[in-house]
């Protein structure tokens, strides 16, 4: 182990820290990009469990994380249902459309899975943009301000912690996840399915757990979302948001969460600086894709790792 | 007085379009039994592992594990059963540590006996399958910067760490130096005598078969040529002209 325990937990305190009062310290806007990046968190962890712990390149994310977005907005506005409660709803639902879009889908590998779960995703939003007695269409939907036990979400201040909280409790359920034995199954699957198979991994079941937890997170990432935002406009959820969480897990490097973190937190800060130029964004994302894909395919968390173990001539 | 086989393969065929890689094969393996299943490369050894491992559906024929037939039992069932394999072309989960490999393989024998372990005697208990293997230096290492040989071994490490009845191994001393063979040859002895292990070994290193398997099936282009002891096998013209050739006539 390169990097000692006590230094771990001590950095870990100390961010915790640091994120505790950013928003004593910083203007609306800085605390509106931290909210948006905390979401980006969620995806990218969530989208890592599916193409970077079990090898699946499922690329429908941004389907779910809508559904959870206009789940939890539709259900608070229209029918009252109190925010946490339409959080879980729109987890439910993503993970439901999740796990039936897994369950056709697991024969498929590689490219013919990636075309397949593309066209589903570019079906979601075509649903998001006509569905006009739904979602209101290509007008897009205001959500409500979200309300949590009595306490009114007004602004982006209100709702850091909230988002702060759900984010730190999806990275540790995460970290244990990932080490217990269906972490393991998914990483079996990934590298070897003959010799899964040989070690009693059902990879049917296995692939399908992956695409509906995949899409339950992106479901929370959207819901929570809900909880900070008070628009939501269907031409945001088309591929190339897919492709920005996908960039994000590359970057940081594949099936590592602390790689999927630093992508999001990477990838979300380049989003907004392109923001005044959001038709070079899809160009830029596929060019980090690329370069990283040639020159860091361990990513940023790979070329850490390198750097810090102590067999330096070990890292490939 | 009859000992039933504890795996029976009954009259497998096993087709591949026009192909037919194993015709009407049948071979009963005896409880705590070294049986070795040699012949030429292409013979069908590796398509009646796949076959046993469920990987492959057999034309006809049937292959009974302890009594009972294995033909619905799923690819993923089978270690669930007490059966672990080692593949001949190296199946091993390349991109996690050496110690995470033999861990899945605990997570089958623990999904078996319906236990839990904490995250520490997972390791301890994964470190001690190496320490049997010889590998216990490389558990921090990826599978893959290993060499052949290491692999090998990593292999039959995770096919241990299920705790089987019966253990399948394909070519387990490809890439291993003499002296690794014959730390094998001991670690295979062992599991037979003395836990009681059945293994059925297919393998081209012709000492170690010679020197460790009970009984003896040849396998020449999907059918079987000859059976028996060591020695008897040594002496069958028929194997000695499909595979042993010269070298075998000389001995």
């Amino acid at each position: 182990m390169p990097i000692s325990m006590p230094a771990k937990l001590s950095a870990a305190a100390a961010a915790l820290i640091a994120l505790i009062v950013l928003p004593q310290l910083t203007s609306g806007y800085v605390v509106y990009l931290a909210n948006l990046m905390l979401v980006y968190i969620i995806l990218a962890i969530g989208l890592n469990i599916l193409i970077g712990e079990t090898g699946q390149f499922g690329l429908a994310h941004v389907a779910f994380y809508g559904i959870g977005i206009y789940t939890t907005a539709i259900l608070t506005s229209r029918y009252g249902v109190p925010f946490p409660v339409a959080v879980i709803a729109g987890m439910l639902l993503a993970g439901a459309i999740g796990f039936l879009l897994g369950a056709v889908s697991f024969r498929m590998r590689d490219i013919y899975l990636a075309l397949s779960t593309f066209a589903f995703g570019e079906a979601m939003q075509w649903v998001f943009k006509s569905w006009d007695a739904v979602t209101n269409g290509p007008n897009g939907m205001r959500i409500p301000q979200a309300s949590l036990f009595g306490f009114r979400i007004t602004n982006d201040h209100d709702a850091y912690y909230v988002v702060l909280a759900v984010a730190i409790v999806t990275v540790l359920v995460t970290i244990l996840l990932m080490q217990s034995r269906l972490g393991r199954a998914f990483r079996a699957v990934r590298e070897s399915e003959p010799a899964a198979l040989a070690l009693g991994v059902n990879v049917r079941r296995t692939k399908v757990i992956a695409f509906t937890l995949s899409a339950v997170y992106a479901g929370l990432a959207g819901g929570i979302f809900a909880s900070f935002s008070s628009f939501i406009h269907p031409d945001s959820l088309g591929f190339t948001t897919t492709i920005l969480v996908l960039t994000m897990i590359v970057v940081g490097g594949l099936g590592s969460i602390a790689g999927a973190v630093m992508g999001a937190l990477i990838l979300g800060l380049i989003q907004e600086l392109l923001r005044q130029a959001p038709s070079y964004q899809e160009i830029i994302y596929g060019v980090i894709l690329i370069l990283f894909m040639m020159y860091a395919p361990k990513g940023v968390i790979g070329a850490l790792k390198a750097r810090f173990s102590r067999s330096g001539s070990a890292a490939k | 007085m009859t000992v039933t086989p504890f795996l029976s393969i009954k009259n497998l065929t096993v087709k591949f379009g026009g192909l037919t890689a194993v015709n009407d094969f049948s071979m009963d393996v005896m409880p705590g039994a070294i049986h070795a299943l040699i012949g030429p490369n292409g013979a069908g050894k590796s398509t009646v592992f796949n076959c046993i491992s469920r990987y492959y559906q057999p034309a006809s024929g049937d292959i009974l594990f302890r009594g009972q037939s294995l033909m619905r039992t799923p690819a993923h069932g089978t270690a669930g059963l007490g059966i672990a394999r080692t593949f001949q072309n190296l199946e091993l989960f390349n991109g996690i540590s050496v110690l995470e490999n033999v861990m899945v393989g605990i997570d089958a024998a623990l999904a078996r006996d319906g236990k839990r372990l904490s995250p520490r005697q997972m390791r301890s208990e994964a470190e001690a399958i190496l320490e049997r293997t010889g590998l216990a230096n490389y558990r921090d290492e990826q599978a893959d910067a290993l060499d052949f040989g290491h692999q090998k071994l990593l292999e039959l490490s995770r096919a241990l760490a299920v705790k089987p009845q019966l253990l399948l191994l394909d070519e387990p001393a490809a890439g291993l130096r003499n002296r690794e063979i014959a730390a094998l040859d001991k670690l295979l002895v062992d599991l037979a005598r003395k836990e009681g292990l059945t293994v059925i070994l297919v393998e081209h290193v012709m000492q170690l078969v010679m020197s460790i398997s009970d009984r003896i099936t040849v396998l020449s282009f999907g059918q079987k040529i000859a059976e028996g002891l060591p020695a008897e096998v040594r002496q069958n013209q028929q194997v000695i002209e499909a595979y042993l050739g010269r070298e075998g006539a000389a001995a």
